[in-house]
């Protein structure tokens, strides 16, 4: 064979083989990095590699199928959040044949239409990868032309509709023009401010009872001779709420069993899953956050190769290299986007990131933690800042249960389930919009104007609310007039 | 003995007597070139300052030689040499070559070949014993595979086989690479100035500058598309990518750029426009088809169609390299492109680089880069498409 025919046999050959391995990468198994075709927004970034968590549609679905299952796979994970945020726009709303003139504008039928993945160019706040001025294709002509059903924003532009403090496409909880009117002339700080559900969680006592003293504590006699940590569990919840060493380090032997039962199950570093087994609420809040989003039961898994149709035909070391790495469990800090401390680059998130295990202190869980790994602006004047004053305040024990402010207080709602107050481990839910904090936080110390006002102002969220806002958001004054004049329009 | 233009004639075809992939107008300015040459080295004709004239009328037994020295002598005005060149090439050249090969047909040097195919008048001119074409390949092999003093009259027809860029389909394109050196060390010896007259000197310089002005003008003209194309390829490389503006509704930029609709039918644009340029470079490897306009018009069908390929890249993508596969991807495909370019401008600026010191071996690299960045360029280009419709 010539030198040319050689090279062209040569070429052929690499290119089939290159093209052959990068397919079985996509429909088989293997590194897919390579293949991502744009970076990932903020909130999947984590997941970027779990493919199928989005891409559901089996190979070569058709576009019509293929959509269908990417916007499935967006409701599987945010449908509770829709709900929970009361969503202005819900897609039912949309399905109605009705509708169908607004399909062309926008379709919001799917979540893609306003959320695609892979365009970082065109994405904006909140992953919207469609102009900010997007409200204009349905609110800029017939019924539902805003400039003539509200005289206030004649003269408003479409890219203002979502200023902060005006709307937000999903979530309206505190921003509806009713309940705009309903807190009208409210004063800056509210008499006696204290955030109810925290001041009602931190005054549960533990039934008497089942407190266990130090004394109580079954372990191996190893385990039993690390004072520190048995003095970190005597002053716990844990040991208050009668949870004895066992229920964590040997969690398959039933209560009551004999310490060589337990001995016997012993494990000195319990899996994080233990927690899950009584903090169902806790981790199931935390796998919808972006501290614990891999741990989401809707993101998929590795594939396995060995299942596949070659998986018995290949050797069994090809397979490995086909196989998907093991996808991380948990989020390190170094993969965060926003800014963090260097020293904490290394650190994973998980229950004991935040809880140390055996202190289980809710109090440095709910601000030490946080600011342990965060260094943004925000996060870094809060030491110093008003509410963290309050905070130390409370902690010393100088002022009332509920009435300190903390990182947790505004990030981690709290909500009352079975009558129970739980802390919600999701710290995402409160952000982007941040007017989602405004009710089930804010407003229990303060007015929803100085609120509206406050949470609009980025230079005062970025120093941590010291001062008063500088702007004012005219949202419940428009209300209140709009309702005074179809009140008259009424009368008449 | 055969005269240079029966010699160049024969040259002009390959060995099965197809013509050469010589562009038209080319040749027909080497043909005159030759029968004036002929006449001059018969001492048939004479140049001054101001006009060609006929020194010796007496016809020199060769019907074509002849019937354009009655010509000259017959012209109701004298005209420079160079304004005959011109005249005879757009008026007779054709004809030069069809009646000498006919006459060589008589003679029995070559027979006819008439196309086999219903509706094709195509004729090919194989040489009848098969040596004679041969035998003056052999010839000018040797005279510029020596370093002995040649003929004058060879010095002529290397001389004209240069310009016409004949030679590159006699020697392979390495052995030219050699003998290179010799050409030029041929047109310095002055031979012709010492041994005859002064009007074949003149003659063979005003020849050669018609052929190739002519052949210029075509590279004039690929050198300026290689050159756009080059930066143009580059400008995609390094600028920043277009902005597509912030209103929502009828924007045609986001829909051009992220509509994956318009993203589909640009790009598949894109790959036939590549695939076209791949095939133009694959089709001048077949004579049968590069006959069809010669390699220049191929060539040039090469280069616009990688331009058009390049217009393609920015309507896919707007100057957005991508990440990863993509970014891949979008580097090969300009690098092909950026050496593509430069590849071009060392073909057709090689005089100009040959004199500012850059070795044939150098001239060389860009073509070398250009195929070695399109070779993943299948690959990738498959994967991509792969990637798009799998997610």
């Amino acid at each position: 064979m010539s030198r040319r025919a050689s090279l062209w046999v040569g070429w052929i050959f690499a290119t089939l083989v290159a093209v052959g391995v990068v397919l079985t990468w996509m429909t088989v198994g293997g590194d897919r990095k390579v293949l991502l075709a744009g970076e990932m927004t903020d909130a999947h970034h984590q997941i970027e590699l779990a493919c199928e968590s989005c891409h559901a549609a089996p190979v070569f679905a058709s576009a019509a199928a293929a959509k269908k299952a990417l916007n499935k796979a967006c409701r599987n994970c945010h449908e509770d959040e829709l709900k929970d945020g009361d969503d202005s726009h819900p897609r039912k709303s949309f399905r109605n044949p009705r509708m169908a003139a607004y399909w062309e504008k926008l379709d919001a039928r799917f979540c893609t239409s306003c959320h695609e993945e892979h365009r970082p160019e065109i994405t904006l706040t909140g992953a919207v990868t469609v102009a900010a001025d997007f409200c204009v294709a349905c609110h800029s002509e017939g019924e539902q032309d805003v400039r003539k059903n509200r005289p206030s924003h004649a003269g408003l532009t479409f890219e203002t509709c979502a200023s902060a403090g005006c709307h937000n496409y999903h979530d309206n909880t505190a921003l509806y023009a009713d309940f705009l009117v309903d807190h009208a002339d409210q004063p800056w700080l509210v008499p006696d401010p204290v955030h109810v559900l925290s001041a009602r969680q931190r005054s549960q006592e533990p039934a008497s009872e089942a407190t266990l003293e130090r004394a109580d504590a079954m372990a191996p006699p190893d385990a039993l001779n690390e004072q520190a940590t048995l003095d970190h569990w005597a002053g716990s919840g844990h040991a208050a709420a009668g949870v004895n060493c066992a229920a964590c380090h040997a969690p398959e032997v039933e209560a009551g069993a004999p310490l060589s039962d337990i001995e016997a199950a012993w494990v000195s570093a319990p899996p994080r899953t233990v927690c899950r087994d009584c903090h169902k609420v806790e981790a199931r809040t935390f796998a919808l956050g972006r501290h614990g989003m891999r741990q989401h039961p809707e993101v998929s898994g590795p594939r396995d190769a060995t299942g596949s149709a070659v998986g018995d035909v290949l050797p069994e070391a090809i397979m490995a290299w086909l196989s998907d790495a093991p996808h991380p469990a948990h989020m390190t800090v170094r993969e965060a986007r926003v800014p963090m401390r260097g020293a904490a680059a290394d650190q994973s998130l998980d229950c004991g990131t935040c809880h140390q295990p055996h202190a289980v202190d809710t109090k440095r869980a709910a601000v030490e933690a946080c600011t342990s790994c965060h260094d943004d602006l925000h996060s870094r004047a809060y030491v110093g800042s008003p509410h963290h004053a309050l905070w130390l305040a409370e902690v010393s024990g100088d002022a009332a249960a509920g009435t300190g402010v903390s990182c947790a207080t505004c990030h981690m709602f709290k909500a009352k389930r079975r009558g129970r107050i739980v802390t919600s481990h999701n710290q995402n839910d409160g952000l982007r919009p941040n007017e989602k904090m405004i009710r089930p936080v804010c407003l229990d110390c303060h007015g929803l104007g100085f609120a509206i006002d406050a949470l609009a102002d980025d230079d005062l969220v970025a120093g941590n609310f010291r001062g008063r806002p500088t702007n004012h958001v005219e949202s419940i004054e428009w209300a209140v007039r709009h309702a005074a004049s179809a009140d008259r329009d009424e009368d008449r | 003995m055969l005269t240079f233009t029966e010699q160049l004639v024969l040259l002009l075809n390959d060995e099965d007597g197809a013509p050469l992939p010589i562009r038209h107008d080319v040749a027909a300015c080497a043909l005159t070139g030759a029968v004036l040459l002929d006449l001059a080295f018969d001492y048939r004709i004479d140049t001054d300052l101001d006009a060609l004239v006929v020194h010796d009328p007496t016809p020199t037994g060769h019907p074509v030689l002849d019937r354009l020295l009655v010509r000259i002598a017959d012209g109701s005005e004298a005209l420079d040499t160079r304004t005959w060149i011109e005249v005879l090439s757009a008026e007779e050249g054709t004809a030069i070559r069809d009646e000498t090969q006919a006459n060589l047909v008589e003679r029995g040097v070559l027979t006819v070949r008439k196309s086999r195919i219903p509706w094709v008048r195509s004729r090919r001119y194989p040489s009848r014993d098969g040596k004679t074409a041969t035998e003056i390949r052999a010839e000018i092999a040797n005279v510029l595979g020596s370093d002995e003093i040649p003929d004058p009259r060879d010095v002529a027809l290397v001389s004209l086989l240069d310009a016409c860029e004949i030679l590159p389909e006699i020697f392979p394109r390495q052995e030219m690479d050699d003998v290179r050196p010799r050409i030029a060390q041929l047109r310095k010896m002055e031979l012709i100035g010492r041994e005859v007259a002064g009007a074949i000197a003149d003659i063979e310089r005003l020849v050669i500058q018609a052929v190739r002005a002519r052949a210029a003008q075509f590279q004039r003209l690929l050198l300026v598309l290689s050159s756009v194309g080059c930066v143009a390829a580059l400008a995609i490389l390094l600028a920043p990518s277009v902005p597509v503006g912030e209103q929502f509704g009828a924007n045609f930029l986001v829909d051009l750029w992220f509509d994956n609709v318009w993203r589909q039918w640009s790009g598949y644009v894109l790959l036939g426009l590549s695939g076209a340029a791949l095939l133009a470079v694959l089709l001048m490897m077949v004579r049968p088809i590069v006959r069809l306009g010669g390699y220049n018009w191929w060539r040039l069908a090469h280069v616009v169609l990688g331009i058009g390929a390049l217009l393609a890249v920015f309507v896919h993508t707007g100057f957005r390299l991508g990440t990863h596969l993509n970014a891949a991807l979008m580097v090969c495909f300009l690098a092909a492109l950026i050496f593509g370019g430069l590849a071009g401008i060392c073909s057709n600026a090689a005089g100009p680089l040959r004199r500012m010191g850059v070795s044939p071996q150098m001239r060389t690299i860009p073509m070398r880069l250009h195929i070695l960045a399109l070779c993943p360029l299948p690959a990738l280009l498959i994967v991509h498409v792969l990637v798009v419709y799998l997610y």
